[in-house]
């Protein structure tokens, strides 16, 4: 029994439902797949890094949101951050909830408090974040003799955004663009987050705003049948399409 | 919460009430024996099945012989796929390289599967091959299902029927393979790959990417493996990041469709039972219990996500608005917003699928706690393939007795009377997972090897604790991923939690079964308590909320409540 149903289900159906997907919607079935000059840049529906070879984030492109996969957007291991809501790693130290002492015990204020982010998680020398100090901690310094915050919690991601973009000081930043999707691959922004870059890229390109604008309400999908699911902005068919524009 | 989540909710319910009905009465076709719809092409199928194996469809056993042909079936199934894990490495269809699974990795995965839990602690991408996911993991989520449907076909027929045998497993097997999920997870995966879910043998791609880095874009046959993980309430992904996975849920559409592939079997199981009892009245009771337990932890979560994480800066916006989705977005993808994510993974937690497509342990601890509920509810809000339908049923005796005694009557349900031999067997079914549970769950949460694994602090991280075992004693497989899993003590724990909660409770409901087939019918009198009113509903949907809530609130307490409070 075992057997047979290993034959038909594991093999026969499988395989006819490749079949009947290769006839019907090979481009889907094939991953979605973009092709620039011939060349494979990747899937409209995974997201990709548009960083440079040192890992900053190259200007004249739109952003995608963080991404937990590996060093970010590595469709080999697909994966999400898994912080808990007050974990500190993902909100930093938020006095009264999760803030410890520098003896590692729990305290009522935040002692790695920067001038410009009072949740700052301090960093060990070799840069990974310290959240449960012990007396003799050592701690990374900026020149001035600030501690040097852990960039990825969400407080710090909402800095080098309005620093990126050049929004002013506590300009509301989206949601998405300061927290890590499910799948580490999440190929699209909200539009906001999107609306917030565009003057950006529209100075590094030497566009006109509106034609960026215009670009982003273009590759914009809305809710699928009018309810299902919500609009969003898909990053790399924006910046293709950004690419052949100029 | 917003509109836009009420309006999935809405769509949920609407293509429900259609859907499930229609597919109800079709199983109710299938099962009831006789001609059924289909014949012509699915009759020929079957005896082709029946005679290369030997079985005669029409010698129906003893609940005895039922639950040992389970029972062997998930011993031999267990078995070979623990061996094909083992060897994947040097076995053929192995694009990815993916090396052999330890031997504890490979016995938790293999439990696993066959049990329909879908606990993952490997990671698909590189530790599963091509073959060990289709013709291993994917026959096990065919065979799980059809096993459970088939369990709850017996069930019925020793509960309301008047034989003192409770029907074949092999034909029942079969039957539902056929002319249920087999045709049905054809179509869903075409469904599937038209939205962009891939079905493919093609391994990595390479990719050189628009700013010049270079990307792996993954392959495999995708789409027939979603679909039945869905459709059999087994919840286990091809690649790891699960229903979150652009290449397994691409659009909107899709989560909302993947839902419904959950959801929409077992409510038209639960309408199933009423016709083939000849009492539709009594299918619909319980389908409304169903619901409305459905309706309530989901929409608590729904409610949570879109709320957000107060404990954000007030400068990062949260705010639904037309163009930001808002809300709890840490572990969630744009597409799906907030609500949507809600709405599709708390939504399967209800049933044994737990499949998610987003994170649970980055979820508020109200939403994180919906989640939860669902599961500790003991799966019946709509439950797995068949397994919500017979735990249901047991509930069903358990109110009719509680409501008994209330009264002074001997309880009865469909004119049988429910004794002393049946209450132990009923207690005994209820209790068995909380024990599992709050052992395993307890024993962990104080020895190194079980607390090493925790990756959230406080609060947080005693949930992750508990809910995976919650979650796998109950076969719902869906973890507060944050966990390390892959150890040798959860490995081994956890694969002994399902196994238990899974086939315990399946030979009980058989032995209820068979101690009530055969039972003498009961004329219906003023006195008898009528199990199809608005009273029935209320009486069963306080016994499972009491049994559920009581046995596991100072876990919760621990849990989410202790975190919601203290944050």
């Amino acid at each position: 029994m075992l057997l047979g149903l290993t034959v038909v289900l594991g093999f026969g159906y499988p395989l006819l439902v490749t079949g009947l997907a290769e006839i019907g919607f090979g481009h889907q079935a094939n991953g979605s797949l973009v092709y620039r000059d011939g060349k494979l840049i990747g899937s409209s529906l995974l997201g990709q890094s548009f960083t440079d070879k040192a890992g900053n984030p190259i200007p004249k492109y739109f952003q995608p949101r963080p991404s937990a996969s590996g060093s970010g957007y590595n469709a080999t291991e697909s994966s999400a951050t898994n912080l808990g809501p007050s974990n500190p790693l993902l909100i930093g130290f938020v006095a009264g909830v999760n803030t410890v002492g520098l003896n590692g015990q729990p305290s009522a204020t935040n002692p790695f408090t920067t001038p410009s982010d009072p949740t700052c998680v301090p960093t060990d020398p070799h840069g990974n974040p310290v959240t449960s100090p012990t007396p003799g901690q050592r701690y990374a310094r900026t020149k001035g003799g600030a501690y040097v915050c852990d960039p990825n919690t969400v407080p710090e991601r909402a800095i080098a955004y309005r620093r990126f973009n050049r929004l002013v000081a506590n300009a509301s930043v989206p949601v998405d663009a300061v927290t890590a999707s499910g799948s580490g691959l999440d190929p699209d922004i909200s539009v906001t987050n999107a609306l917030d870059q565009a003057p950006r890229v529209a100075r590094v390109r030497h566009l006109a705003l509106h034609e960026v604008i215009d670009l982003v309400h273009q590759y914009t999908s809305g809710r699928q049948l009018g309810i299902l699911g919500e609009p969003s902005v898909n990053v790399l068919e924006l910046n293709v399409a950004l690419e052949q524009l100029r | 919460m917003n509109a836009s989540g009420w309006e999935q909710l809405a769509f949920i319910a609407v293509v429900t009430v259609i859907a499930a009905p229609l597919l109800g009465r079709y199983l109710a076709a299938t099962f009831r024996g006789g001609k059924a719809p289909g014949d012509r092409v699915f009759l020929p199928i079957e005896r082709l099945v029946y005679r290369s194996t030997g079985v005669d469809p029409d010698h129906s056993w003893p609940w005895r012989r039922y639950a040992l042909a389970v029972l062997a079936f998930g011993l031999v199934s267990t078995l070979f796929l623990y061996l094909l894990l083992r060897l994947q490495g040097v076995l053929p269809l192995n694009p990815t390289h993916a090396p052999g699974m330890s031997s504890f990795l490979s016995f938790n995965t293999a439990v696993s599967f066959i049990t329909g839990t879908n606990w993952q602690a490997y990671s698909g991408e590189t530790q599963a091959s091509y073959l060990a996911q289709m013709a291993g993991l994917v026959v096990a989520q065919f065979t799980a299902a059809a096993v459970g449907l088939s369990v709850a076909l017996a069930v019925v027929r020793g509960i309301a029927g008047n034989a003192r045998t409770i029907g074949n497993f092999w034909a029942d097997l079969t039957r539902s393979l056929v002319r249920v999920f087999v045709p049905l997870s054809i179509i869903g995966a075409l469904v599937m790959v038209s939205q962009g879910a891939v079905q493919n043998f093609h391994g990595f791609r390479t990719a050189t990417t628009l700013a010049g880095g270079t990307q792996q874009i993954p392959g495999g046959p995708v789409a027939s493996m979603e679909v039945i993980k869905l459709l059999g309430t087994n919840g286990g992904s091809f690649y790891a990041a699960g229903g979150a996975h652009p290449f397994e849920n691409p659009t909107g559409f899709t989560n909302m469709f993947d839902l419904l592939v959950v959801i929409v079997l077992p409510f038209a199981i639960a309408l199933m039972f009423g016709r083939l009892i000849g009492k539709r009245a009594q299918g619909r009771a319980i389908v409304a219990v169903m619901a409305i337990l459905f309706v309530g932890h989901t929409v608590i979560s729904m409610q949570a996500e879109v709320h957000g994480n107060h404990l954000l800066p007030a400068s990062v916006s949260q705010v639904v608005s037309a163009n930001n989705p808002g809300g709890n977005m840490e572990g969630k993808e744009v597409r799906f917003g907030a609500s949507g994510s809600a709405l599709m993974t708390v939504g399967t937690m209800g049933t044994t699928a737990g499949a998610t497509d987003s994170t649970l342990d980055s979820y508020t601890p109200v939403g994180g706690a919906g989640a939860f509920v669902g599961i500790l509810l003991g799966e019946v809000s709509p439950g797995g393939d068949g397994g919500g339908l017979y735990s249901i049923l047991v509930f069903s005796l358990l109110a009719v007795f509680v409501a008994g005694l209330m009264v002074g009557r001997t309880p009865e349900f469909l004119g049988k009377k429910i004794r002393a031999p049946q209450m132990k067997l009923i207690v005994a079914y209820v209790l068995t997972i909380p024990i599992v549970t709050l052992v395993l769950g307890s024993i962990s949460l104080v020895i190194g090897p079980g607390t090493s694994s925790i990756l959230n602090p406080g609060f947080h991280g005693l949930s992750e604790i508990t809910y995976a075992f919650a979650s796998v004693t109950n076969n719902n497989g869906s973890a507060f991923g944050g966990l390390a899993a892959n150890t040798p003590w959860y490995d081994t724990t956890l694969g002994l939690a399902m196994l238990i909660g899974r086939f315990l409770p399946i030979v009980l409901a058989l032995a209820i079964a068979g101690s009530l087939a055969g039972a003498r019918v009961h004329a219906r009198t003023r006195a008898t308590l009528d199990t199809t009113g608005l009273t029935f509903v209320a009486f069963l949907l306080g016994v499972i909320v009491i049994v559920g809530g009581l046995i596991y609130l100072p876990m919760l307490i621990l849990g989410p409540i202790g975190e919601r409070i203290v944050g």
